[in-house]
């Protein structure tokens, strides 16, 4: 089964804020765990999710895991993502979504955390 | 080596903070999980919004449980308006309530290799549809029947829920 990785990031007025993800974004492709990895924005930058599933499935995947680029659960992670997934699954019912986590949740954050603290320490 | 934090030290993740009820369980429980594993003598969360304790109440608890260098790290992907503008302001009046305590700001989440691979670990624990609204749920288990909270008056909200049993 081909899988996609779907990132799928708030967006920002100042397309410049999405730089250091776009970064995390390029070592997650460096992995290659996934031979599709798109980003999809649900306001105000390009591709939208939308358009970034349609990419997704354009290059032949089977099966689509939407991860959120999300730091806390709120409204976007709980209910405004998945809508958007469910919209995806009834567009394209031969390919199967999945949703991830969402990157907040990951214990490896408190290691980034703690490298920040580290670096203002030294 | 200088990269050993002190363990008189205090960690203060700053947060923007949520109207939505059971938003900063997992912030909470990430500062826990710091300060279990030594990381800091004390690891505590501090918002700027919405959410208790706010961070200048956090500030106090620290000293007064003796903290006398805090570090601060922006719980923020991007370091923009809240980082730039609201926590150095947050700083300045923590600085002016205690002069003796000395604070630095660390730089916010922004890149890191090791965010790539939990975004990877977070595509391993994809689920199926019928899991994506879990975190709703998490919600109502701390639900603190506030009407700011967006579920409020929703079927998704025990409080409201309740009350439209009781009528």
């Amino acid at each position: 089964m081909k899988d996609a990785m779907l990132v799928m990031v708030h967006g920002s007025p100042r397309p410049i804020a999405n730089t250091d993800m776009f970064a995390v974004v390029d070592v997650v492709r460096e992995r290659g765990v996934y031979p599709i990895v798109e980003v999809g924005f649900m306001e105000c930058n390009e591709p939208s999710i939308p358009q970034a599933i349609d990419r997704c499935v354009e290059q032949g995947a089977q099966r689509v895991i939407a991860v959120p680029y999300f730091l806390h659960t709120g409204m976007h992670v709980t209910d405004d993502l998945p809508n958007l997934l469910d919209q995806a699954q009834a567009q394209y019912p031969e390919v199967q979504f999945l949703m991830g986590d969402y990157l907040g949740h990951d214990p490896l954050l408190a290691d980034v955390i703690l490298e920040r603290a580290k670096q203002v320490e030294a | 080596m200088g990269i050993i934090l002190n363990m008189s030290d205090a960690i203060i993740l700053f947060s923007h903070g949520s109207v939505l009820c059971g938003a900063g369980q997992n912030l909470a429980e990430l500062a826990a999980r710091m300060q279990a594993r030594g990381d800091a003598a004390m690891v505590e969360v501090g918002y700027l919004n919405y959410s208790e304790p706010r961070f200048g109440e956090t500030v106090r608890s620290c000293v007064a449980r003796g903290a006398t260098e805090i570090i601060v790290v922006p719980y923020f992907l991007v370091a923009g308006k809240f980082v730039k503008e609201d926590l150095p302001q947050c700083i300045a009046n923590a600085e002016r309530a205690y002069p003796n305590v000395k604070m630095r700001v660390a730089e916010a989440v922004r890149f890191h290799p090791a965010l790539a691979d939990a975004l990877l670990a977070c595509a391993e624990r994809a689920q199926a549809p019928a899991a994506w609204r879990d975190t709703k749920a998490q919600a109502a288990a701390f639900c603190r029947a506030s009407k700011r909270c967006p579920l409020y008056g929703s079927n998704d909200c025990p409080a409201t829920r309740a009350s439209e049993m009781v009528v």
